[in-house]
């Protein structure tokens, strides 16, 4: 069987590569078998003339036999086509401003599919790069609810808990623990702060990874508590920093405060679970911890910094492993109450252990970032479909001016299903040069739209295989969706009248479709505008906030001691002389240390209040801690009451200064100045509220059960953590010089981190910055398409009308009405259309609820603006063709035909 | 020319084939075999006879080569291959068989 296979596909190649041979030998046997026929006629005594035509009798149409056999080579759909793109590119290649506008039209929707999807598939569909069997491999969360009925969800857990569930589950074939941290790397001067995955052994059992160079660690370098401390280095560390040399196995490097043992070299392109840069070195998680944190780590539940994974064994369910994991994780709750001699309501806190899937995209945790990505894909598409409709519209019109010549191919006898095919392959060529210029398009932007996205990611092709196959899926439907509607209608032409008539004649039927065709663009416009509007209006509001302090101009110094011992005093003392030598650094203006920075770290203490049963339920409390000049440093207003004062040192009576939020929700409708509250415990002195300042946002942008409360540092129990530095200008130009200042003050390894604030919290707001301008640029893509549809729609209407709008100018109507009457046509159509996608954008708007901030889904603000800018465009797209109406000379639009 | 018969569909390669079967010829002498051996019974449309000879060439049970003629000119010769004797083994057990079968039954009575 495979050798006909193999024989027939022979046969078909050379008879479409070497077609000249073949017909020549083709014509050759013909004749040859007509001169042996002849001549056999001739020995029989006929004439040479007679003998011939006896001959072509015998054979029967010559002609024929030779159509049956190309027939019969297999080749004619083949040939066929071929010839159909020939004749499809010729065609287009006369029309280049047609052609070059629909490749533009149809590249950018295919475009913007093939880079959203990239990004999408990153975020929700692909799994780590050598992951074995994603589909049984799930993370775990854990959640309870929290006194206040709100429910809190986690990824991050315990070691001990770990412990538990490898303790006490039974359906799962492996359990890993991880977690990817920012550690400093190397010796002294060269130190430099890497991302660096620390993981069970386990970890590598997940991954079809083979080590490029020596080996992954075992557990018995992972045991529990002290580890052995080696690393395996990643790929593209190993290449940069010991450029790929085989003999780094053996070598020691320092990483934190140890030195460690390099065992073995990832392979290229493993990145582990990793969604936070691509990791340097692995190391055992014991090892790492104990290093960080000592003996204690693994018997108590204080310290929830892991991730988990796990996989289930073959043939369990979801819903068993769910339960499984969740008995597990009861015990495991129960133990930890023992241990903290706390009394524990299992019916109050509903302790739930989930699995989801890999991808954090699809986790109960996606960040808004990426349930955004996925709405701008689907908005892609919906630019994708606007400007289908628009190069569909085109494709109608040119067909109709064609009508005479498809007409006359149809009279001679060129079957319909023919001429359809033919009509098809045209548009299939223009969406395959669309999508060529697409993917060059969806590279070049695909590159930037990553660096916004996905900057962690480590950068790879950013059109593969499958990004690839979209794209293609993309264009095949692009050519179906346009093509198929005029190569039906324009087959169905009667075949008399288009002979007869000129191009001119429009049917009924065609231009109904090209105005459905019209409101369906301007309905989809409408869609994505009013997401536009909505996205623009949250990132003003976003923008707009108050933070509750100045983000420009602080910049947050950091120190790592780096397992340096210092006392207290020490400590103390070094901390004072970091503060006064960066009061010393020309551009700096104010100093303070701190106790908390905004989305980065935060402290918090029990309050306890006269006449409150329990400020926790209330809300979430975080403490702030600064010297004197705090509140002018980080830019806090205070709004009654003072701030700090000298007199506030550490024996004089406690003072605090409590957030307004905080002050309204514990006194309500009361002055909170004088009023105490009890820090840590229920009987500790009074702490009494000296002032009322702004709160801060400390870990969400829009959390309003956040408040803030300041305290000075003099009185702060705990040793400052991280320093805020306030210069005059932008944070970022001083960070260089800030550091080089302050680094000759620190002992030993010990080096300090300076980051502008900015760094911190932009990145909150990069989920509506993306929203906005995503929707935005692809709304303006799509109102452009339409309007260029509209003004082609109306400019093809005038030329049609041109000798019903001459008799009306020559029976007297003013120039005035005849605009008003092409205007008011298209105009109309486009209030169609924005009625319909109003109505459409009202109804989807609900599920955009939830990315937006302080701004309403139906705000009517955004639908008034856009039905106006549409109308606008829809005037002057229709405008100019209408004017150009205007302009007529009747006489000559009468007699034209 | 009148008590000449139609040829059933599908036997033309049948009999192509085992006209190939015993010498390699060029389309005229095969058209020509037939005629001869069937006492010029079968009416065989000679046009047709190429589309048939491209089919099998393509199926690969015959093969094509360029030689010369008795009458030394240039014509196509072709064979039978391995997998053309092969067919045509399991094609006149099949055409055996199916005969057999109709003269049983126009035999009943």
């Amino acid at each position: 069987m495979f050798d006909e296979l193999w024989s027939d596909v022979r046969y078909r190649m050379r008879a479409l590569l070497r077609r000249d041979s073949v017909e020549r030998e083709l014509s050759d046997e013909v004749r040859f078998h007509l001169e042996r026929e002849t001549e056999k006629y001739e020995r029989m005594g006929l004439s040479h003339h007679d003998a011939a035509r006896r001959a072509a009798l015998a054979f029967g149409g010559v002609e024929r036999a030779k159509e049956a056999s190309r027939d019969n080579r297999g080749t004619v759909l083949l040939e066929t086509i071929l010839q159909d793109v020939r004749y499809a590119i010729r065609g287009l290649r006369s029309k280049p401003a047609f052609t070059t506008g629909v490749v533009l039209t149809l590249g950018l929707g295919i475009g913007a599919n093939a880079a959203m999807f990239g990004i999408v598939d990153r975020l929700l569909f692909r799994p780590p790069p050598y992951l074995r069997d994603a589909s049984t491999t799930h993370r775990v969360y854990e959640s309870q609810t929290e006194p206040g009925g709100a429910t809190r969800t986690e990824h991050n857990t315990q070691f001990a808990r770990y412990l538990d569930f490898k303790r006490w589950t039974h359906d799962f074939s492996s359990i890993a623990a991880f977690q990817t941290r920012t550690v400093a790397v190397g010796e002294a001067t060269e130190a430099r702060e890497r991302p660096v995955t620390v993981a069970s052994a386990s970890y590598f059992d997940f991954f079809d990874a083979r080590p490029v160079l020596g080996r992954f660690f075992t557990a018995q370098e992972d045991s529990v508590p002290v580890g052995t401390p080696v690393v395996v280095l990643g790929y593209a560390f190993w290449q940069t920093e010991f450029g790929g040399r085989t003999d780094v196995i053996g070598k020691t490097i320092r990483v934190d405060r140890g030195l460690t043992t390099i065992i073995g070299v990832a392979p290229d392109g493993f990145t582990g679970m990793s969604d936070q840069g691509v990791p340097a070195l692995y190391m055992p998680i014991t090892a790492y911890a104990w290093g960080f944190r000592g003996r204690d780590y693994s018997k108590n539940y204080n310290w929830g910094w892991l991730e988990l994974i796990v996989r289930r064994k073959p043939g369990v369910s979801l819903t068993d492993a769910t339960a499984d994991l969740n008995n597990a994780y009861r015990r495991s709750v129960l133990a930890e109450s023992e241990l903290g001699h706390q009394k524990l309501d299992l019916d109050a806190t509903k302790p739930k252990a989930s699995l989801f899937p890999v991808q954090l995209g699809r986790g109960p945790q996606a960040g808004q970032e990426a349930k955004v990505v996925v709405w701008i894909g689907g908005v892609a598409f919906i630019v994708l479909l606007v400007a289908c409709a628009n190069v569909a519209n085109l494709l109608l019109s040119r067909a109709v001016k064609r009508r005479r010549e498809i007409a006359l191919r149809l009279a001679l006898g060129v079957s319909r299903g023919r001429l359809i095919r033919q009509l098809l392959t045209e548009s299939l060529v223009l969406a395959a040069f669309g999508g060529i210029v697409g993917l060059a398009a969806a590279q070049w932007g695909g590159a930037a739209l990553r660096a916004l996205f996905l900057p962690d990611e480590p950068a790879g092709v950013v059109t593969d295989a499958r990004t690839l196959g979209v794209a293609l899926l993309a264009t095949l439907g692009a050519a179906l969706l346009t093509g198929i509607v005029p190569a039906i209608a324009a087959s169905r032409s009667d075949l008399a009248r288009a002979l007869a008539a000129g191009a001119r004649d429009a049917g009924a039927a065609r231009s109904r479709t090209r105005t459905v065709l019209l409101v369906f663009q301007a309905a989809l416009s409408v869609v994505l505008l009013v997401g536009a509007g909505l996205f623009v209006r949250s990132l003003q509001n976003v923008r707009g906030m108050r933070l509750g302090y100045d983000v420009g101009p602080l910049a947050v110094v950091s120190v790592n001691l780096r397992g340096a011992k210092l006392s207290p005093a020490e400590t103390h003392a070094l901390g004072s002389r970091l503060v006064e030598t960066a009061r010393g650094i020309p551009g700096v203006s104010l100093v303070t240390p701190v106790a908390s920075v905004p989305f980065w770290s935060n402290e918090g203490r029990g309050l306890f209040v006269e006449g409150i049963d329990s400020v926790r339920k209330l809300g979430r409390f975080i403490l702030q801690a600064g010297d004197t000049n705090y509140f002018r440093t980080v830019g806090t207003r205070i709004l009654r009451g003072r701030g700090f004062a000298a007199s506030d040192g550490p024996i004089a009576p406690p003072v605090v200064v409590v957030g307004d939020g905080m002050a309204k929700l514990l006194w309500p409708g009361q002055d909170p100045i004088g009023k105490c509250i009890h820090i840590s415990e229920q009987d500790a002195p009074c702490t009494t509220v000296v002032g009322v300042a702004e709160e801060m946002r400390m870990r969400a942008l829009d959390d309003a059960r956040e408040h803030t409360y300041y305290l000075p540092m003099t009185q702060y129990d705990a040793a400052p953590s991280d320093i805020f530095v306030r210069v005059s200008g932008d944070a970022a130009d001083y960070s260089g010089a800030i550091r080089r200042a302050l680094q000759p003050l620190m002992p030993g390894a010990a080096y300090v981190n300076v980051r502008p604030l900015r760094e911190l919290v932009d990145p909150r707001m990069r989920g509506w910055q993306f929203g906005a301008t995503m929707f935005l640029a692809f709304g303006g893509l799509a109102l452009a398409l339409a309007a260029i549809g509209l003004y082609s729609v109306i400019a093809y209407g005038v030329a049609q009308r041109q000798k019903e709008l001459g008799v009306r100018i020559a029976l007297g109507a003013s120039r005035g009405s005849v605009v008003r009457l092409v205007v008011g046509g298209g105009v109309r159509m486009v209030v169609i259309g924005i009625a319909i996608g109003g109505i459409i954008a009202l109804w989807a708007s609900r599920w955009l609820g939830t990315l937006l901030f302080n701004e309403s889904p139906k705000d009517p603000v955004v639908y008034a603006a856009v039905a106006g800018v549409l109308v606008v465009v829809a005037v002057v797209a229709t405008a100019l063709p209408a004017l150009g109406a205007a302009r007529l000379d009747p006489n000559t639009a009468l007699r034209a035909e | 020319m009148d008590d000449r018969l139609d040829l059933p569909q599908g036997t033309l390669d049948l009999l192509i084939l085992k006209a190939l079967s015993l010498t390699a010829m060029h389309g005229w002498a095969i058209s020509e075999r037939i005629n001869q051996v069937s006492r010029a019974t079968l009416q065989i449309p000679q046009g047709s006879l190429y589309p048939a000879l491209h089919r099998l060439e393509r199926r690969g049970w015959i093969r094509a080569e360029w030689g010369a003629s008795d009458n030394n000119r240039k014509a196509k010769f072709y064979e039978l291959t391995r997998a053309g004797r092969k067919q045509l083994d399991a094609e006149s057990d099949a055409w055996a068989r199916l005969t057999e079968a109709v003269a049983l039954v126009l035999d009943m009575t």
